[in-house]
């Protein structure tokens, strides 16, 4: 639960969309999404400098100590502007784990490097089958003379590219673990990812040493993976509106058959349509977030119609962008496809609708 | 929250505690719904945001929502009206000071009903081209003309009228709007049968029924403009039913997709599942919508996401019949007494139609939200600065 009072909240959020105003516009994510790092170290401090990646960092480790309710905000905007780089994955989903943990040691040796940007982490939940559950979790841990050896594979991993530090969950003989692993003892094969801003890796471990995280487990799993969703949900709201109002525009100047084409029902409607699953989103995403700061009843019921309604939503509005745009659209240099590419790399990461859906009745069926 | 919101909080709660009792649901010191009405009046807890000499508190939007949340929260009704009462509002904002003393309170106690004499058989989403007359005969207007789709006429004493009042001006200025009392030998009322069974509207004929100058709300030939604020009302009211249980409809809401499923035998199908989820996502999501729109209207942020219900009800309306009857299978071929429970979900599947036509339709909700939300282009009308007289309307 956070300590920011909603005035610090909002002057920090629009401090954030200045930067991005300043540093992330379409330009920069096509100049970033070029480089081989697909990071602009630039940004990377400026935001740390600013206390963005401090966020998620208790005080006492020197963080900001913020609930999800900030961090979703801050992903809207990130979102919108489809910022690239390890925000999500170090500063937020990383950063989280290693407060859940039970581990002392852990926070401190990782903590204040995360919060001041200085280290750049990531977590990999999944093998090859990609189903962000326990089951997917392929890679393997033994321990050997006083330490753990890790075996097998992660893939999808966000951001490794860029991390100094994996942290891995893998299978061991008592159960789930997590294990911290330096990046330069394994091999991390870049994986060519539709959307060029989004940075999928797979990690080998061949006989890899690993350091333990105390106090991680499968509950442990699944509440990273509920504050990873309920982020990722902020970016699909905000970018989801971004688009849809790149599009708002767009029909209000493109003139044909002597009008502005937003003139036609056919497309006024779907936009009156649209705007719906952009409020709804917007609103999904935020409930699911302050259900969490609060650990409220409904919270399953609100983090998994957030991670679906916010999914299907950002896919409908950027897909549907695209055709009302019509052929500007369907080239390289508009934007339109950014925002389509980041929608179904983000519809696929962390799980899929269809598994929020199904979890969502099931929550739903619990409080019936 | 601001220490006003919490002192008028108390207050609430402690005027509640005093009158209403929250187990039987009746208020303390007994009496009929009306008296206990005219206590939530005196109280100024009916409108507490209008001014204290008309009825109202003087509050902002936020202690608005505080007081009927506690009002809820007990089952008392009547708080809150500021946003809901179409005539009280329409009234308080374009009546003369005569008129809102002798119809408001009579509203706000819920004595009188009312009906909407909008929709003509000419005239349905094209509202401005009804084409009944009311003339001015000294201090009396007289009212010639048919209405349509009247909900609620045979049990209203009143109508809220829109009649033309000028044919030789463009469409849109030469109308005007009335409170009429329904109750008079120049108006006959028939029922028309619904497509759900039901008889709630009517064809309402107007013959020479008169109504009183001082009835007119808002000057002559300013009834568009009252009239979209009624609109709005109403449209904000249907909007605003999705999460929360409808009173007074046995045929809504009480049973939920997951126990159809479960009767049906379907709850661990994996198909239905993903259909029941959608639709319940859609109330879930409308609801949250609404929530986040009255906190921004309670911070004083005008909210555009409030226009988005109506249009955002009819889909969850609509798609929990679809739902339902999927889950009912064979069975929803069935009605009447042979299976009950097809009967409720053919008559939802039905009733649906009335939240995405009554009121305005889809349609016309969303050039609505394009136009003022998203401020798109209107919508070309071939007839908007011809003079009335000379419009397809009346010239065919
Ligand atoms: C249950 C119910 C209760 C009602 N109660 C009342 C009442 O109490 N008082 C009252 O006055 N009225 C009432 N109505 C009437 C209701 O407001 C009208 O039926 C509605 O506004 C549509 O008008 P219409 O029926 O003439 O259809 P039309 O206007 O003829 O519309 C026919 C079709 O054309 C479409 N259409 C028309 N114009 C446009 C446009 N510009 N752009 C796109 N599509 C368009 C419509 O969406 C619709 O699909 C009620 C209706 C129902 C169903």
């Amino acid at each position: 639960m956070t300590m920011i009072s909603p005035e610090e909240r909002a002057a920090m959020r629009e401090g954030f969309g200045r930067l991005l105003a300043e540093k992330c516009a379409e330009a920069d994510i096509r100049r970033v999404m070029a480089t081989q790092s697909g990071n602009d170290p630039a940004l990377w401090t400026a935001m740390a400098d600013m206390g963005i990646t401090a966020l998620m960092v208790s005080d006492d480790h020197g963080g900001i100590g913020a609930g999800m309710v900030e961090i979703e905000e801050i992903m809207e905007e990130a979102g919108a502007a489809l910022l690239a780089g390890p925000l999500l994955s170090s500063a937020f989903v990383a950063a989280s784990l290693i407060g859940l943990s039970h581990d002392a040691d852990a926070k401190a040796r990782l903590l204040p490097a995360i919060a001041s940007g200085e280290k750049i982490a990531t977590v990999a939940f999944t093998g090859d089958s990609g189903s962000w559950d326990v089951a997917g979790v392929t890679a393997t841990a033994q321990p050997q003379d006083n330490q753990w050896i890790l075996n097998g594979a992660a893939s999808f991993v966000l951001s490794a590219n860029l991390a100094n530090v994996l942290l891995v969950f893998a299978q061991t003989p008592g159960g789930l673990g997590c294990f911290e692993v330096d990046s330069a003892h394994v091999q991390i094969e870049p994986l060519q990812s539709w959307d060029p801003s989004l940075r999928l890796s797979k990690i080998m471990f061949d006989q890899t040493q690993a350091v333990h995280i105390a106090g991680v487990d499968h509950a442990t799993f699944e509440q990273t993976l509920d504050v990873a969703r309920v982020a990722l949900a902020g970016e699909q709201a905000g970018a989801c509106r971004r688009i849809f109002d790149i599009t708002v525009d767009y029909l209000k100047t493109r003139v044909q058959f002597g009008r502005p084409i937003g003139g036609f029902q056919a497309i006024k409607h779907i936009a009156a349509d649209l705007l719906i699953e952009v409020e709804s989103a917007t609103s999904a995403a935020r409930a699911a977030a302050r259900a969490l700061d609060t650990d409220a009843p409904d919270k399953d019921v609100l983090i998994n119609l957030a991670a679906f309604a916010c999914a299907d939503a950002f896919s409908q509005v950027a897909a549907t962008a695209i055709q009302m745009h019509g052929g500007i659209a369907f080239t390289w240099e508009h934007p339109a496809h950014l925002y389509l590419r980041r929608a179904r790399a983000d519809a696929q990461l962390f799980g899929q609708s269809d598994t929020y859906r199904e979890r969502f009745v099931a929550a739903m069926e619990k409080a019936a | 929250m601001n220490s006003d919101a919490m002192t008028i909080g108390d207050e609430v709660r402690a005027w509640l505690a005093d009158h209403w009792d929250a187990e039987s649901r009746r208020a303390k010191a007994g009496g009929s719904l009306a008296q206990w009405m005219d206590r939530v009046v005196e109280a100024g807890w009916a409108v507490p945001s209008w001014p204290t000499q008309w009825w109202g508190r003087g509050l902002d939007k936020k202690s608005v929502s505080t007081i009927v949340n506690e009002f809820r929260k007990v089952g008392a009704p009547g708080a809150g009206q500021d946003r809901t009462n179409i005539t009280a509002n329409s009234v308080m904002q374009f009546g003369s000071d005569t008129l809102k003393r002798k119809i408001i309170p009579e509203f706000l106690t819920g004595r009188a009903h009312q009906c909407l004499l909008y929709s003509e058989p000419g005239a349905g989403s094209d509202l401005a081209a009804v084409r009944t007359r009311a003339d001015l005969q000294g201090d009396h207007y007289v009212v010639t003309g048919q209405k349509v789709w009247t909900s609620g006429a045979q049990n209203a004493d009143y109508g809220l009228l829109i009649a033309r009042t000028d044919w030789d001006v463009p469409k849109h200025e030469g109308l005007s709007f009335f409170i009429i009392e329904m109750r008079q030998p120049g108006i006959e009322i028939r029922p028309i049968n619904q497509i759900t069974g039901d008889s709630h509207f009517n064809e309402v004929f107007l013959d020479g029924a008169t109504v009183p100058a001082e009835n007119r709300v808002g000057d002559e030939g300013q009834g568009w403009k009252v009239m979209q604020t009624a609109l709005a009302v109403e449209r904000l009211v249907m909007g605003d039913g999705a999460g929360e249980r409808r009173q007074g409809s046995s045929k809504n809401n009480v049973v939920s997709l997951i126990d159809i499923a479960r009767e049906a035998g379907k709850i661990d199908d994996p198909v239905a599942r993903q259909d029941i989820a959608q639709a319940m996502a859609y109330r879930q999501l409308n609801a949250l919508n609404m929530l986040r729109a009255k906190q921004d209207m309670a911070q004083g942020t005008a909210s555009p996401i409030m226009s988005l219900g109506k249009l955002a009800m009819s889909r969850i309306l609509h798609e929990d019949a679809r739902v339902m009857t999927k889950l009912l299978g064979a069975a929803s071929m069935l009605d009447g007494a042979e299976h009950e429970r097809a009967a409720d979900i053919n008559y939802r599947t039905a009733n649906a139609y009335m939240t995405s036509i009554g009121g305005g339709t889809d349609q016309i909700q969303r050039n609505i939200i394009g136009e003022r939300v998203l401020g798109l282009p209107r919508e070309t009308e071939a007839d908007r600065n011809l003079p009335f007289r000379e419009s397809r309307a009346v010239t065919g």
